[in-house]
């Protein structure tokens, strides 16, 4: 009775008995839902007439997996395998979590660096040039630290589609980089202009020549605004300058349209390449039937 | 004030003088703008007479009886719209030319959509065009015309006189840039640069807006910011607001050029200069400029920033016509067709130079007027 009673009470015996009642407890419980006969010799209606859902097939099938792998977990030697396994639970738990720790302090720690080198970087320029290189600054900070986060190769189904929405997020801040450093550029002759400006009516005041209507002032002023600008315009850095931006504003353009062409892809309306391709289709068409009639005398 | 230089209490004191001139001028300005205004512009009646895809020609009602037994024919750019040169009652190319006793022909482009991205220049020049001139010959019973090209349309004029000669009376050229390879004018220096082919994939059609963008920045001490307190300072004068009004409507309202046509006309033109060398191709064909042996005039203007005198002044030495002259007008780009000065002087010239060359309505030149000005252009003004 004891020994009964000991080996009844034993975790492998209480394991193995908890397995068994509960793999007839689900499978017992399973085929009630659904009405699964008992036993393979019971009743069964012909299988055509039987309308299972796809539901009832799916949970159908789990149960075969799950079955055998229950009925074996229940058999004398797997409480004690189990029972080991669990034993080595904690270290793997712990190594586990080791590893996840490290990684993420990694993360944290490069994500740290980054910042860092992002004030370095600012650093890097004085306070005097900070208007005038702001732009490239940030250019560099965006182009060495963000540019890879939105550059990390995507995965699984809908990778392709996110990769295109980050490239279109990418190009949109080149573009506004280049859009503000260009905006900088255009404003450098407005700047210099007053500078001149304020020298030149020293110069007139020293010389009491100084005009004293204000429309005077302003023409003098325009004048040597424009002589600025068509400097600037002339100028190499002028010409990369706007060269950049337009560049940038066409690879944000292109990539903004393969966004939409996946946004309008799911929607009942035509997509940009489906209207190119019309288009192209009825051009060709448009000229060769003006040819024919060209050729028959009905222009 | 010492230490700036600048005279501020002198300043400050005409700042208070001129503040009660410019109460009042507000005042007056703020009745004009709320009162009535006409800005219409392009009223000059018209027939439309011909219609292909979203290309329409317009014949103009005749104000008097026709002097001139060829029609002209004016093909306008593709850049911003062809009411320019009809752009107030005053201030008319057109109703000039018909005051003349001309009868005339005008070619509307039209808005192009995505549909003519692919349109070429060998649609505009062997199709478009040559479908109007076929149109007008049948139509006025001719066997040629008088073509007048406006800027990239005179270009156009160019080509189809060169392929097409023989359906070409006289020909006319005004602020046509035929000679690409030049530094003078900012338009050409930055053309050279651009990567039309990255433009045009990405865009389709060369996007109007973005064009205007480019000429304002031509001179944007000028365009962005001179316009508009010329603007203000006559803000009382119903008359000047009323045609300010009238040619802002006009700058602005800049259809998109066909991707394929700019493609090809940055590219063989801006980048490799091949027209003038009689070695551009269209429709397969190479368009020798020999093949211009009527009579041709050619006008621009000397503060013309778009297309200088030097990209214009080489097309007549490069026709096989022998003559050609050249008129030179002391005014900018849209100056020639809207100045007071340029509107008293250029379709009267025009006028005179096409009647020397109509007298027998027949198409055959005299003698007499067989030659070539090898002096140079003509100056006016």
């Amino acid at each position: 009775m004891e020994n009964d009673r000991d080996d009844k009470s034993t975790p492998e015996a209480l394991f193995s008995t908890w397995m068994k009642s509960g793999t007839e407890l689900w499978v017992s419980m399973t085929r009630a839902w659904f009405g699964i006969p008992e036993t393979p010799e019971g009743p069964t209606e012909p299988e055509d007439t039987v309308k299972r859902t796809r539901m009832q097939e799916s949970w159908e099938s789990t149960l075969k997996m799950w079955e055998p792998i229950l009925t074996k977990l229940s058999e004398p030697d797997a409480p004690d395998a189990f029972s080991k396994g669990m034993e080595a639970l904690p270290e793997i738990v712990l190594k586990m979590i080791k590893a996840g720790w490290e990684g993420y302090f990694d993360l944290q720690q490069r994500e740290m660096e980054r910042l860092k080198r992002i004030g370095k970087h600012s650093e890097a320029y004085t306070f005097e040039d900070l208007d005038q290189n702001i732009f490239r600054a940030w250019k560099e900070i965006y182009e060495k630290e963000f540019k890879q986060v939105l550059n990390i190769p995507q995965m699984g189904l809908t990778s392709l589609y996110q990769t295109r929405m980050n490239q279109a997020v990418d190009k949109f801040n080149v573009f506004q980089a280049a859009a503000a450093e260009l905006s900088r550029v255009l404003f450098l002759p407005v700047e210099k202009s007053f500078r001149v400006m304020q020298e030149k009516v020293g110069e007139l005041t020293k010389e009491g020549k100084h005009p004293e209507n204000t429309r005077d002032y302003y023409v003098m002023w325009l004048r040597i605004l424009e002589g600025h600008y068509m400097t600037l315009f002339k100028s190499a850095e002028y010409s990369a300058v706007l060269s950049n931006t337009l560049e940038a504003m066409e690879d944000f353009l292109g990539a903004r349209k393969k966004v939409l062409q996946d946004v309008l892809q799911t929607l009942p309306v035509a997509t940009s390449k489906d209207m190119e391709e019309l288009s192209r289709q009825v051009y060709l068409l448009n000229k060769k039937v003006k040819e024919l009639a060209k050729k028959i005398g009905k222009p | 004030m010492e230490s700036s230089g600048l005279p501020v209490d002198l300043i400050l004191a005409t700042l208070a003088k001129e503040a009660e001139k410019v109460k009042e001028r507000a005042k007056k300005g703020s009745d004009v703008l709320l009162g009535p205004l006409d800005t219409e512009i392009a009223q000059t009646p018209y027939d439309i007479v011909y219609e292909e895809d979203r290309i329409k020609l317009k014949h103009y009602k005749p104000t008097t009886k026709h002097q001139l037994r060829t029609p002209l024919l004016i093909v306008y750019a593709l850049i911003n719209r062809e009411t320019v040169l009809d752009l107030q009652p005053n201030r008319s190319v057109i109703r000039n030319f018909l005051k003349e006793g001309v009868s005339v022909y005008m070619i509307d482009w039209g808005y192009p959509t995505r549909i003519d991205k692919h349109i070429t220049i060998d649609d505009h020049v062997n199709g478009y065009i040559d479908n109007i001139v076929e149109f007008i010959l049948e139509k006025d019973r001719l066997s040629t015309v008088n073509l007048m090209g406006v800027c990239m349309g005179g270009d156009f004029c160019v080509i189809y006189s060169a392929l097409h000669p023989h359906k070409i009376r006289n020909l006319i050229t005004t602020v046509t840039p035929s000679h690409f390879d030049i530094d003078t004018g900012l338009l050409h220096i930055w053309m050279k640069k651009v990567d039309v082919d990255r433009m045009i994939n990405t865009f389709g059609n060369m996007p109007g807006d973005l064009m205007n963008a480019i000429f304002l920045l031509l001179n944007p001490a000028r365009l962005m910011i001179d316009k508009y307190v010329g603007f203000w300072e006559n803000v009382d004068d119903k008359e000047f607001v009323e045609n300010f009004f009238r040619m802002e409507k006009w700058i602005f309202d800049s259809p998109d050029i066909p991707g394929e046509t700019f493609r090809q006309f940055v590219k063989d033109c801006y980048h490799k200069n091949l027209l003038i060398q009689s070695k551009m191709e269209v429709g397969g064909k190479k368009v020798d400029l020999k093949n211009i042996t009527m009579p041709l005039l050619n006008i621009y203007g000397r503060y013309d920033h778009l297309v200088p005198p030097e990209a214009c002044e080489l097309l007549t030495k490069s026709v096989g016509s022998e003559d050609t002259e050249d008129i030179c007008f002391d005014t900018g780009h849209i100056g020639i067709y809207v100045s007071s000065k340029c509107q008293r002087e250029l379709v009267p010239k025009i006028a005179r130079w096409l009647r020397q060359r109509d007298r027998d309505g027949t198409g055959e030149k005299t003698s007499l007027l067989r030659r070539k000005n090898k002096a140079g252009p003509n100056p006016t003004g």
